[in-house]
């Protein structure tokens, strides 16, 4: 397949393969993005805290648009405290006011969540100062989920000596092919 | 370029792409002019593409997703718009062809290749468009892969050129040389496998009439059946 190299067009084409391959995945996931209005419409359970019901590696699908209710309670929502990156996955259960666009001096609904599995709900967890939620902070609500799947996602973010050895396993692969 | 490069026989496409890869190498040879506008078309459609996605990947990076959402969407639906022609100019214009020019003579020709699952024959569709006349004509021309690949896997250019200069007068006028040497073999069919053994294995099945050719085969005539029936790869004896 490198034998190809030595004229210009056919280079470019193969370089131009490779680099669609790379743009078609990143622009599915925009897509994804852009319908469902969420920055992350997939995401990685991480903890236990809402076991039985999710556990830990499960995928889930999220979808930030209210087009015919608003974020009720029982509703499982995903959410950022404020200027941290990790997305915590709990349940809303409890909601004071109504109205979540912030339209001249109406109010916007304020929401309470908890773990299934926590004994507290999230008080604690929001940043200091902050006593509840309001329907910005929310990156999405849960639609659908695949057990287990995300389990590849964890392992290799809490053991980074994996990414080496896929990384090297891979290289291995190619390396063999050409032969 | 070393056609000493060995190709694994049983891949397909490796036999097609190699085959599709010689054809312009020997027509430019030939001081055929091609023409690149298929190939300039297809790869303007696909950079643009890669760089619409390169951009949005960089204002997203930098601005965060709220601020730049609208222009995402836009981004994303002109890729799949994009996308959509290439792949449409891929299938339906482009057509598997492999070459598209002029021969010095001025006649224009286009040669598109494609090969069926698991048949190792190469079919070629060459249309040719007369510089004087401005006739056009399609030939179809079907030949084995075993013509120009030998048992180990490797190219042999010369039958493919007779073929092509044969076949397409366009050619053989201008390749004279390969136009009068003689067929190396029987024009049209498939070649019968039979032709793909050595003489010497022809001779050893015909004398043993028994239907399996088991080890006996490979320690009465060494390596080279070996060879040829493992597909290169040598058996340690």
């Amino acid at each position: 397949m490198l034998s190809a190299l030595g004229n210009p067009r056919q280079a470019a084409a193969q370089l131009m393969n490779f680099g669609l391959i790379l743009s078609t995945a990143f622009m599915m996931w925009k897509g994804l993005s852009v319908i469902s209005d969420s920055p992350s419409p997939i995401v990685v359970v991480l903890s236990g805290s809402m076991e039985p019901a999710f556990q830990r590696g499960d995928l889930l699908l999220l979808w930030n648009r209210n087009l015919f209710t608003e974020t009720s309670v029982g509703e499982v929502v995903v959410y950022n405290v404020k200027d941290k990156d990790i997305p915590i996955v709990h349940r809303v259960i409890s909601k004071f006011g109504t109205g979540f666009v912030l339209l001249r001096r109406r109010p916007t609904a304020k929401l309470l969540t908890k773990g299934d599995n926590n004994d507290s709900d999230d008080t604690k967890l929001y940043a200091p100062g902050q006593n509840y939620l309001v329907r910005e902070d929310i990156i999405g609500s849960v639609v659908g989920y695949m057990p287990f799947v995300g389990y590849v996602t964890i392992m290799l973010s809490e053991h980074p000596w994996m990414k080496t050895v896929m990384l090297g396993i891979m290289g291995l692969v190619v390396v063999l092919q050409r032969e | 370029m070393a056609s000493q490069e060995k190709i694994t026989i049983y891949n397909l496409a490796d036999l097609k792409n190699t085959t599709d890869d010689a054809i312009p190498n020997y027509l430019t040879s030939l001081k055929f002019t091609p023409s690149h506008l298929l190939t300039d078309v297809r790869l303007t459609l696909g950079f643009s593409a890669f760089a619409l996605s390169a951009a949005c990947f960089a204002w997203d990076y930098k601005f965060g997703f709220e601020s730049t959402k609208t222009y995402t969407a836009f981004a994303v639906a002109l890729y799949t718009v994009l996308n959509g022609f290439l792949t449409f100019w891929i299938l339906y214009v482009e057509k598997g062809t492999i070459y598209q020019g002029t021969s010095p003579k001025g006649d224009k020709i286009r040669i598109s290749t494609e090969t069926k699952k698991n048949i190792p024959v190469y079919y070629m569709t060459v249309e040719i468009k007369d510089g004087k006349t401005g006739e056009k004509k399609t030939l179809k021309i079907s030949k084995s892969f075993t013509e120009w690949f030998d048992a180990a896997g490797r190219f042999v250019a010369a039958p493919l050129q007779t073929v092509l200069a044969q076949g397409v007068e366009v050619i053989g006028k201008v390749d004279i040389k390969r136009a009068a040497a003689k067929a190396t073999k029987t024009e049209g069919e498939p070649v019968p496998a039979a032709a793909v053994y050595t003489p010497e294995m022809l001779d050893m099945l015909s004398g043993a009439g028994v239907s399996v050719v088991g080890s006996a085969a490979e320690t009465a005539t060494g390596t080279e059946t070996a060879e040829a029936k493992k597909g290169g790869k040598r058996r340690k004896n």
